[in-house]
């Protein structure tokens, strides 16, 4: 399909009764979504849930979506609400937290590493330590930093994505770099950058 | 001495490159003389240096997004919506036998009782080769294909849990759910004559 239509062109398609306008959606999106719902679950198997729901929800609310905003930033709404979720959900029931795969990092904060400088880490258990330190901000901070950072969203639309005034997800941008900065500064005054 | 106040938001929204373009010239020129800001920008890019790195390292995999689509339409054809429904017009179109992955014995009497049915009520069956999906196929015929291997999924373990755990009182009301998920297609007679043999106390159908 044409490249050229435009995603808003397609939800006309798509509300106009051609159905598969919904396909070519999906091909454009899940990629996306799917990797910014990784970012903020950290685990394949429920970002992979998560990004099917996204397309439910979409493919069911989408008959009646108008185009007020951007398909694209309405889609990353459905997730960003889905992961927020997701995370109270998992506030609220520890204990399933013990499923996750990626579990054992909780025990690999920051902080061991300044009380133990000589531990030379693997690249994969840093990776593991930052991601746990980007886990510790709140839900909302959280989706400011990926989407600003990662879905390569202006400030605009991260406000619109999350129903907030541009003031409070500068706000919320800003604790959320002062916060990481506070847990990641042990890896970098050890040198172990 | 309290920290120079541009150390917190400007060095982070010049960190970040969100600085306005206007304001990014005159912060740089404070950069020369503010130790406290270029000490924070040189932090910050160091959070973000760390944390790109770590998420670039979460990639999706490619097999992960192949069956997305296809989970999407499922998770609709679970659905029971009458607006889902009244979308669908694709009513069995092709017939042929689906019953090639049977293996054992005791599974294709229940293959039997499937083909028993299907000559009685008319072959609603869809064969594999018409149940794959394809791209070009409409999102609607794909729903409802997802819709008729539930429905055949459905009946097969009701006639599982009849002929092989004998247990009448569950297979009625598997029976039931599965007549109710086909609703307006002739999958309803089907479990119709199911129920009324099993009511009857034999199996007539086997
Ligand atoms: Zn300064």
């Amino acid at each position: 399909m044409d490249k050229l239509i435009d995603d808003e062109m397609l939800v006309a398609q798509f509300q106009a009764g051609r159905q598969n306008a919904f396909d070519e959606l999906m091909k454009r999106y899940k990629s996306k979504i799917f990797s910014y719902l990784l970012r903020s679950v950290r685990n394949y198997e429920d970002a992979e849930d998560i990004t099917i729901e996204v397309f439910f929800k979409a493919y069911r609310a989408l008959e009646g979506w108008q185009p007020k905003a951007k398909f694209s930033t309405w889609l990353y709404k459905i997730a960003s609400n889905l992961a927020i979720d997701y995370h109270r959900a998992k506030a609220r029931h520890p204990v399933y937290a013990l499923d996750d795969a990626e579990i054992p990092e909780v025990h690999l904060v920051a902080t061991d590493l300044h009380s133990d400088p000589e531990r030379q880490l693997e690249e994969k258990e840093r990776g593991l330590i930052i991601r746990e330190a980007v886990d510790q901000l709140s839900p909302k901070q959280k989706a400011v930093f990926m989407l600003s950072r990662y879905e390569g969203m202006q400030l605009k639309e991260v406000a619109e994505t999350l129903d907030m005034a541009e003031g409070t997800v500068k706000i919320h941008l800003h604790r959320a770099v002062k916060r990481l900065q506070t847990l990641l500064r042990p890896l970098w005054e050890n040198n172990e950058i | 001495m309290p920290k120079c106040k541009k150390s917190e938001g400007q060095a982070i929204d010049y960190a970040s490159k969100l600085l306005p373009p206007e304001e990014e010239e005159p912060f740089e020129q404070h950069l020369k003389n503010c130790q406290d800001c270029s000490e924070a920008v040189a932090s910050y890019t160091a959070v973000f240096d760390l944390t790109d790195k770590a998420q670039a390292e979460l990639a999706v995999p490619e097999v992960a997004l192949k069956n997305i689509e296809m989970n999407v339409y499922k998770r609709l054809a679970a659905t029971q919506e009458q607006t889902l429904f009244s979308r669908i017009r694709t009513y069995f179109a092709s017939v042929g036998s689906p019953f090639g992955w049977y293996k054992t014995a005791a599974v294709s009497s229940i293959a039997i009782a499937l083909i028993a049915a299907a000559v009685l009520i008319g072959k609603p069956f869809q064969s594999e080769d018409t149940l794959r999906l394809t791209e070009t196929q409409s999102a609607d015929a794909r729903i409802e294909q997802y819709r008729q291997q539930g429905i055949q999924r459905n009946l097969e373990e009701a006639l599982i849990t009849q002929h092989l755990r004998n247990d009448a009182w569950e297979t009625e009301s598997q029976l039931n759910r599965m007549k109710e998920q086909a609703q307006g297609t002739n999958w309803t007679q089907i479990a119709d004559k199911h129920l009324e043999s099993l009511q009857s106390g034999n199996s007539t159908l086997q």
